[in-house]
């Protein structure tokens, strides 16, 4: 059983915006998936979608088995949402059991988890404050735990790294790792890409209310990965030109005082190597290159722009 | 999981009206004016309050039994100045921010991502703020019950009958607050537009208590004139027997006998033909007054009536002998004589009109009252539920 199998959802709003223009998506249980975009691409309506805080204009798929929108499906998932805000008159502990009681939990189990999960967030010696006088990173270290109070199977955090600082946001990453160890699936709405990159076993990434490519890192970045092969000084022409001809035919990048061949077998870069080494070339490294989740996102949107029409259909083979 | 929900729903509210103070402030204003009622006294010489003492050969004890005192005071100052005015403003504007700030940005998506319906969500919230004010009234009532007992020496459990109706009138504003809430989001807007509209609730009161009593007015004054009619009529007709049998009958200013009955009775008595056309323009004017009357009646059915649903209580609380032992005795008048006074000036001074329009007022029943009330607040909950159920946040 796939955590979210989604089919063509789409939503208009009554202002004739298109904010989801037919997205498919899968997570699967156990995963960190991640979800990146330009704002305005439509990721926070998806998720709205999903918690059924707001209403697709057309859905088809599932969300832990049971159709989108079904409320009963509410109480095996946690969310986080984006610029959260909890009552300030109420205490940390008190966030996560009102929380906790309206998704269903018993009272002794509230009790519990709210020890463990403010133990789990280190908020334990601030479960006695009012939430009025946290700062913006205890709130999402709270609004973590209330997402996880219901012990769900499925967690959707939108932003949760958002005002939260460097320690924090690697202690929210063990957080992240202890879900996906629990076996639930994450759900991971961000900007910071960098994070995304560190925790998420596959992503997607929408522009325009359009999912344009989904999957590993591994396979989004499959082609572009290749090896730099740097010299202790500038490369002349006829080096490039020599290393090209020994590598038959595989691309290859020329940059200042590098060339990088396209390919993910080392052993197709030895001949390179040899040639501008036969050419008394002194390489000073050789190092495997690999596009990050930023250099994807940018060559996504960009490619989306450069079409000059956002949003417009580019159709299911730019998925995956 | 229901009860679970609810029982939280609960809890956070009592967290949240407790957070903003007003709760406790609308409870200690409560005990204040228990304390003031209870400060209250009367005995052989009249009234007191507190130390103070007031002689009164009218009331005092000998003329008002200590328990119709407390019972009137509760009724007169207690239920449509305290609870009716004070308390329900205090109400309004504790809980005036509940919707606005239930569907605002960052609460309500953690509100609606959880397994409860919008339509439950919404009337737990809603029932949660009516619970606020009768937790209020039943403490207010309670203190009054008490002083009732203690000091006028009458068990009244009526008195509790305060705290539904209370709630009632205050659920048709409230109502319309929750909907002004969340078409605007604005806990000042809808504050402010159910001030406002309490206002034009409390001006088709007036207008219609002056039309109701004008038009009984006008129609005192056309059973007036008819009856003046009937008697210009008789004596015309004496008067004209008498011309008759003097041999000068009535003629017309040619000197020709006039032969139409009619004007031979105009004839024999010019104000015959005064008081006729005195009753023509009555009976326009009070129809005119009743058209009136009626579209005013029409307008306040559609809304919700508030001040007859708190005088529902003077019903229970109060019988009619009451009432009347208390006007006599207000007046010095004994047993067994009737109350009369001058018709003069406007029609709705007419103490007749105004007997006429209690009765009119009194017969709106207890179904046209409650039930178009309710039907009000149904219609209002209806968009609520209508605009939250659909609304993406």
């Amino acid at each position: 059983m796939t955590a979210i199998q989604l089919t063509g959802v789409e939503k208009i709003y009554k202002g004739k915006v298109h904010a989801l223009r037919g997205v498919d998506l899968e997570v699967h249980p156990g995963e960190v998936f991640g979800l990146l975009g330009p704002n305005g691409a439509g990721k926070s309506t998806l998720v709205k979608i999903l918690m059924t805080v707001i209403r697709p204009t057309r859905v088809a798929g599932t969300v832990l088995g049971k159709p989108v929108g079904d409320r009963h499906t509410l109480s095996r998932i946690g969310y986080l949402p984006e610029h959260h805000r909890f009552p300030p008159y109420l205490k940390g502990r008190q966030v996560l059991e009102f929380f906790a009681a309206m998704s269903g939990v018993s009272k002794k189990d509230r009790k519990k988890r709210s020890e463990e999960l403010l133990e789990v967030v280190g908020m334990s010696d601030w479960g006695k404050k009012k939430v009025g006088g946290y700062s913006k990173g205890m709130r999402q270290r709270i609004g973590i735990a209330q997402a996880l109070m219901n012990d769900p199977e499925l967690v959707l955090l939108d932003e949760p790294t958002d005002g939260v600082d460097p320690v924090g946001r690697r202690e929210i990453r063990g957080i992240l790792a202890r879900m996906k160890d629990e076996g639930r699936a994450v759900f991971l709405n961000s900007h910071l890409l960098s994070e995304l990159e560190m925790v998420c076993d596959r992503v997607a990434i929408m522009v325009t209310g359009r999912v344009l490519r989904q999957g590993t890192i591994q396979e989004l970045t499959e082609g572009k990965r290749g090896y730099a092969i740097a010299g202790l000084h500038p490369l002349g022409d006829e080096d490039v030109s020599a290393a090209r001809d020994a590598l038959a035919g595989l691309e290859l990048r020329t940059e200042p005082g590098q060339i990088t061949v396209l390919t993910d077998d080392p052993a197709r870069v030895q001949p390179a190597i040899d040639a501008l080494r036969s050419r008394g070339v002194v390489l000073s490294s050789v190092r495997p290159m690999r596009p990050t989740l930023e250099d994807l996102f940018m060559e996504t949107v960009s490619s989306d722009e450069s079409h000059g029409k956002p949003g417009a259909a580019r159709g299911k083979a730019a998925t995956r | 999981m229901i009860l679970t929900q609810t029982k939280a729903l609960f809890i956070d509210a009592y967290r949240e009206l407790n957070a903003r103070k007003l709760f406790w402030i609308t409870m200690g204003l409560n005990l204040i004016v228990v304390v003031v009622f209870a400060g209250l006294g009367i005995d052989e010489e009249g009234t007191s309050f507190f130390v103070w003492s007031f002689d009164s050969p009218i009331v005092n004890s000998s003329r008002i039994s200590p328990e119709l005192f407390y019972k009137s005071q509760f009724v007169q100052w207690g239920i449509p100045v305290w609870l009716s005015w004070v308390a329900c403003i205090l109400a309004l504007v504790s809980t005036a921010g509940m919707f606005p700030d239930l569907v605002s940005g960052g609460v309500i998506e953690t509100m609606l991502s959880r397994p409860i319906s919008r339509a439950r969500l919404f009337l737990t919230k809603y029932i949660v703020g009516l619970l606020f004010v009768a937790l209020q009234v039943l403490v207010f009532s309670a203190g009054c019950f008490l002083i009732i007992l203690i000091r006028g020496g009458s068990f009244s459990p009526e008195v509790f009958l305060a705290v539904p109706i209370v709630v009632l009138f205050f659920s048709y504003l409230f109502s319309f607050c929750a909907l002004i809430g969340l078409i605007t989001r604005s806990t000042i807007a809808a504050l402010l537009l159910t001030m406002l509209f309490w206002c034009l609730i409390f001006l088709t009161n007036v207008g219609d208590g002056l039309l109701v009593m004008e038009r009984e007015g006008r129609i005192v004054r056309v059973e007036d004139a008819r009856e003046n009619l009937d008697n210009q009529r008789v004596f015309a007709e004496r008067r004209l027997e008498q011309l008759v049998s003097n041999g000068t009958p009535p003629r017309n200013t040619e000197g020709t006998e006039i032969t139409d009955p009619e004007l031979r009775l105009q004839a024999a008595n010019p104000a015959l033909k005064r008081s006729g056309d005195r009753l023509a323009k009555a009976e326009l004017s009070a129809e005119n007054w009743s058209k009136w009357a009626h579209r005013m009646f029409i307008l306040k059915t559609v809304l919700p009536k508030t001040s007859e649903t708190t005088a529902l209580l003077d019903r229970y609380l109060i019988t009619e002998d009451d009432i009347n032992d208390l006007m006599r005795e207000a007046a010095g008048i004994e047993d067994g004589v009737d109350i009369q006074a001058e018709p003069s000036g406007p029609a709705m001074e007419d103490p007749r009109a105004q007997a006429r329009a209690e009765d009119a007022f009194e017969s709106r029943s207890l179904a046209w009252v409650v039930g178009t009330s309710l039907a009000f607040e149904a219609v209002m909950l209806g968009l609520c539920l209508l605009i939250f159920r659909r609304r993406d946040f």
